[in-house]
């Protein structure tokens, strides 16, 4: 029963995957959506598939096959090395948090204390998801935990945070400050005092079992081509 | 070859019945009933099915008041441009609900067509479970306003007229012949759309947002707790193939029962005009 689920599902995934005909070298990168602008300029011919880095480790763990995950946080990848999944993995990166507010920030929004007024419509990624979760440690962090009380919408990845903020729907989210960068002039950002960024470290891994090209991808990444696309997307190096 | 060919029908039929029936089977083959049972007990699996619940009512009583009106007068009356409107109602059926969710923000968010009109009233639609019930209905009431249509377009014109004759006023022409008729119709209409609203997620995940408790319905948490907890999601996604195989079961009751000519409807419509 098992290996026909297994043959089914290898049969459509190289259905799915053979049909443009571009990818020269087969690579599936599965990304942190706040990585778009990255993932794809490490190696044009690789497929990149974004999403939370929580919902990307899940599709891991039931047999997705990608070659390299690119995770937001520590957490995903080291439940898949648990699972036998990843090979090694290393931190390329790191990232600041910022509040986002609409373009016209009707609420006056321009520091944490202001997402805990009554009336505030926050919204944040959901449990699990990376910067939802670096973003209630922020919250923690600033003695304002009761602020989750205000969040109207718990996103499956940090861009449906942006998104609802940059429809002008919500009144605030916290993102990271590359996202932010990304929006362009549809929203507002606000950094976060020093004193409660958390620790955000983004891991590149080796999946299981480990192809050239994904080494090659990693090995890009962590040299000069890597270092010039995260600097041009505003990432920070990693904590040494 | 005479053979060849009942073969390749009974081949055709086999993989489609394996293709459609294994990942449902799969669901129940990977939770037990037991477990089931205890998963569902799950604060966040308990809190979805309640939002599901309460949103997909409120939804279909608004399609039903609203729809079958509206069916009725399409079936009965022609009109210039009939065609044209009866499209637009029927565009939902096949329009991605990413597109809904979107064409809902930009009618009713706050930053929308009617945002200000709706903001003066004091409301503001987005993230609420008024608009859990909004992209429910707008998704789910085609599916009834069509089989509506059909409904009243299948009885016999003979009874109507009769009860007119009889002098029964428009009224009650359809609250005690049409409606009575179309019944088995529209019920399997009903179940259809109820079904639909159930599965809603997309466009409630973009107009609606996803917050347990509120906004949160049953597809929304399965697609959220996923990465957390499988079995809660297996969970939810079993009780919903339950759902949905009573669902199914009703609506071809209902469609039979419409089929089959009822004598006690027939002598009901005469009686009703007296």
């Amino acid at each position: 029963m098992k290996h026909v689920i297994a043959a089914l599902a290898a049969a459509l995934l190289l259905a799915g995957c053979g049909g443009s005909g571009e990818d020269d070298d087969d690579l599936v990168v599965f990304a942190a959506s706040s990585l778009s602008d990255v993932a794809p300029a490490i190696d044009p011919g690789a497929t990149v598939v974004l999403g939370g880095s929580n919902d990307l480790a899940a599709q891991i763990r039931d047999g997705a096959d990608a070659g390299v995950f690119l995770s937001a946080s520590e957490r995903p990848v080291e439940e898949l090395r648990e699972a036998g999944l990843i090979a090694e993995s290393t931190p390329f990166a790191s990232n600041r948090l910022v509040i986002v507010v609409p373009a016209g920030n009707p609420s006056g929004t321009t520091t944490l204390a202001d997402l805990n007024r009554a009336g505030m419509k926050l919204v944040l990624g959901a449990n699990g998801v990376p910067a939802g979760d670096y973003a209630r440690e922020a919250l923690a962090a600033a003695g304002l935990k009761e602020a989750l009380a205000q969040v109207v919408s718990f996103e499956d990845d940090v861009r449906g945070v942006l998104g609802k903020v940059a429809l002008g729907e919500a009144d605030a989210g916290i993102v990271y400050a590359t996202d932010a960068r990304a929006a362009g002039g549809d929203v507002r950002s606000f950094p976060l005092s020093e004193r409660y960024q958390p620790d955000i470290r983004y891991y590149a891994a080796l999946v299981e079992p480990p192809s050239d090209a994904a080494r090659e991808y990693i090995g890009a990444l962590l040299g000069r081509t890597g270092a010039e696309a995260l600097r041009d997307a505003g990432f920070l190096p990693p904590p040494s | 070859m005479r053979r060849a060919f009942p073969l390749l029908l009974a081949l055709s039929l086999a993989l489609a019945l394996a293709f459609l029936a294994l990942p449902l089977l799969a669901i129940f083959l990977r939770v037990s009933p037991a477990e089931l049972v205890a998963q569902l007990g799950d604060e966040r699996a308990r809190e979805a099915l309640l939002v599901s619940l309460k949103t997909s009512l409120v939804a279909h009583s608004l399609i039903l008041a609203v729809g079958t009106p509206a069916a009725y007068l399409l079936a009965t009356r022609g009109f210039r441009g009939r065609g044209l409107v009866v499209t637009l109602l029927e565009l939902p059926l096949v329009l991605p609900p990413a597109v809904a969710g979107l064409g809902l923000l930009a009618a009713f968010g706050r930053s929308g067509l009617l945002g200000e009109e709706l903001s003066a009233l004091g409301l503001e639609i987005p993230f609420t479970q008024i608009a859990v019930v909004l992209a429910i209905c707008f998704v789910a009431s085609p599916f009834y306003i069509r089989a509506g249509i059909a409904a009243f377009e299948s009885i016999d014109p003979a009874l109507p007229a009769a009860a007119r004759t009889l002098g029964a006023a428009p009224a009650r022409v359809f609250a005690r012949v049409s409606l009575p008729l179309a019944l088995g119709g529209l019920g399997a209409g009903s179940t259809l759309a109820f079904a639909r609203g159930l599965g809603e997620f997309g466009a409630t995940i973009m107009f609606a947002g996803s917050l347990p408790g509120r906004t949160q319905t049953a597809p929304l948490a399965i697609y959220d707790v996923l990465d957390e907890d499988l079995e809660v999601a297996l969970a939810l996604g079993a009780l919903l193939v339950v759902v949905s195989i009573a669902i199914l079961v009703g609506a071809k009751l209902l469609t039979s029962w419409a089929r089959s000519p009822s004598p006690s409807i027939t002598l009901s419509a005469p009686s009703g005009s007296r």
